[in-house]
């Protein structure tokens, strides 16, 4: 039986792994991309999944809010004592 | 009266008669081989002989005295267990004590992975007291390592749960980048040629080249197939380079890469579909299926870790996935691994090779996802950062960490976490494909 060449062996190795994890990854890339444009046409209404309603408010507002807030308990405090 | 008690003892001395009777008789037929289990006959003893047979039963004079025929331990049993030299009772322990100090000090002061190296590192102390048999079939450490390490079932819980702390929307939302997971899959085997040409035979070169893929459990998984005795030194060698993620990833990144393109800004990414992240455990698991069914287990357990936590209605399950069952099985996982740094295992040869090989394996992994990434940005019409091909090696989220400190680094504000998750969690799927590969060669 001819000696087996172990580093030639190794080299087969690396050049069907190196092709099945790339075939692999790459089916998966073209499947994601097609789902991806699947569910986009036929279930586009919930495509942005915002997080269930946070009140729009806009800083400033938000802002107002707060400083009204710490200026009332601030009084409350002050009245107390 | 007088009567009456008279008669009374008299049917108590008969009944006591009659029954010591019957005992004789039972003791007569009782078969002579019981004394066998009967404890040895005791003599009595001087103070001196107490004091010498204690002394032969510790620790130090198992360490000084070397040839006291004391065996080393192996979970499988006896049959498989020998006598130890005298450099594996003697100095060998107190080499690997010494290491398992340094263990103890990179997970503390270091912050090194600490979840790993404290379990597994004290393991290593408990596998190296004399005498204790710690590790041997009926040891604390042997019965947790018959009871989910040989059986490559502590590995697959700890898939599970890492299935079900991934969130794969940033894959999703960039596909494309997921090839970088698969380029950093070359540290397996490019390195799997190093270890031939020093002259590891092919199935133990496998075993050790999957460290390339920086996934502990995978490790232990394909060792335990193709090389369980080598699982601790490949264990210890995949859990530490993956704690080394941060000392051993950027200088590696920065040489591949010049100033600009580690300064490219990335386009932030879209929002994605609660099915598409839904489907994609089951797309992966149907593509498992059809091309390498080696794999399943891994993916398997994987991608049902993944599907509990995106269907969204038992998040009982998988909040006891990523926190109770993994947490669990890590300190299983760690004392298991940890006795197999018992000195008469972890102190041969091969450790040293093993060691240069996973570290040869990770830096390749690196290097060839960072220049993939050179080349995808080339091409693409949409710039890439190359630093987020360093994260394809599967060490979730240590390497996305990494690139997205070193990115900005280069450029503060330059957040690149997100991009780099894509790669990475793509790197634990490639890794897992390249295991079932090297299983489908030796099967």
């Amino acid at each position: 039986m001819a000696e087996v060449n172990y580093v030639m062996e190794a080299l087969k190795f690396m050049v069907l792994g190196m092709g099945v994890v790339f075939l692999f990854l790459f089916i998966l890339v073209k499947v994601v991309e097609l789902q991806a444009k699947l569910i986009a046409k036929y279930f586009p209404e919930n495509t942005p999944i915002k997080a269930p309603a946070t009140p729009a408010v806009d800083t400033e507002d938000e802002n107002r809010r707060v400083a009204a807030i710490i200026a009332a308990v601030t009084e409350f405090r002050n009245n107390k004592s | 009266m007088k009567l009456k008690q008279l008669i009374i003892s008299l049917f108590f001395a008969l009944f006591a008669l009659t029954s010591m009777v019957q005992a004789t008789e039972h003791e007569a037929s009782a078969p002579e081989q019981q004394e066998t289990t009967e404890h040895k006959p005791y003599v009595s003893k001087s103070i001196s002989e107490l004091a010498s047979s204690w002394w032969s039963t510790t620790g130090i004079s198992a360490i000084v005295d070397v040839h006291d025929g004391e065996t080393t331990s192996d979970p499988r049993g006896h049959k498989f267990e020998r006598e130890m030299t005298w450099f594996e009772s003697s100095l060998g322990r107190i080499i690997m004590i010494i290491i398992v100090f340094i263990l103890f000090y990179l997970a503390i002061a270091k912050n090194f992975e600490p979840l790993l190296l404290i379990p597994i590192a004290f393991g290593g102390l408990l596998a190296n007291i004399p005498l204790a048999g710690m590790g041997g079939e009926h040891g604390m450490l042997g019965i947790i390592y018959n009871m989910g390490i040989a059986n490559e079932f502590f590995p697959l819980l700890i898939f599970m749960g890492v299935g079900a702390m991934t969130d794969f929307a940033p894959l999703l939302a960039n596909p494309k980048t997921a090839m970088l997971g698969g380029a950093a899959q070359f540290g397996i085997f490019g390195s799997l040629v190093g270890a031939v040409l020093i002259g590891f035979d092919l199935q133990t070169a496998s075993a050790v080249s999957i460290i390339g893929g920086a996934d502990g459990p995978t490790s232990i998984f394909i060792a335990n197939r193709l090389a369980p005795e080598m699982l601790g030194v490949i264990a210890v060698a995949a859990y530490s380079y993956m704690a080394l993620v941060p000392v051993i990833q950027p200088p590696i990144m920065r040489a591949l890469t010049t100033k600009a393109e580690r300064q490219i800004v990335m386009k932030t990414t879209r929002q994605v579909h609660r099915l598409e992240k839904l489907i994609f455990p089951i797309v992966v698991l149907m593509l498992t299926l059809l091309l390498l069914p080696e794999s399943s287990p891994l993916i398997g357990a994987f991608a049902f870790g993944n599907f509990a936590k995106e269907s969204g209605v038992v998040d009982r399950l998988s909040d006891t996935m990523q926190n109770s069952l993994i947490n669990v099985i890590t300190i299983f996982l760690g004392l298991g691994v940890g006795s197999k740094l018992a000195a008469d295992k972890f102190l041969v040869l091969e450790t040293m090779g093993i060691m240069v090989i996973g570290l040869l394996a990770f830096s390749a992994g690196t290097a060839m996802g960072v220049l993939m990434a050179k080349l995808m940005n080339k091409f693409s019409d949409e710039p890439i950062n190359p630093l987020i091909g360093a994260a394809g090696v599967s060490a979730v989220p240590m390497s996305a960490r990494v690139v997205s400190k070193v990115g900005s680094e280069e450029k503060p504000g330059n957040v690149l976490l997100m991009h780099a998750m894509g790669p990475n969690v793509a790197g634990v799927i490639g890794s897992a494909v390249a295991a079932g590969v090297l299983l489908s060669i030796f099967k």
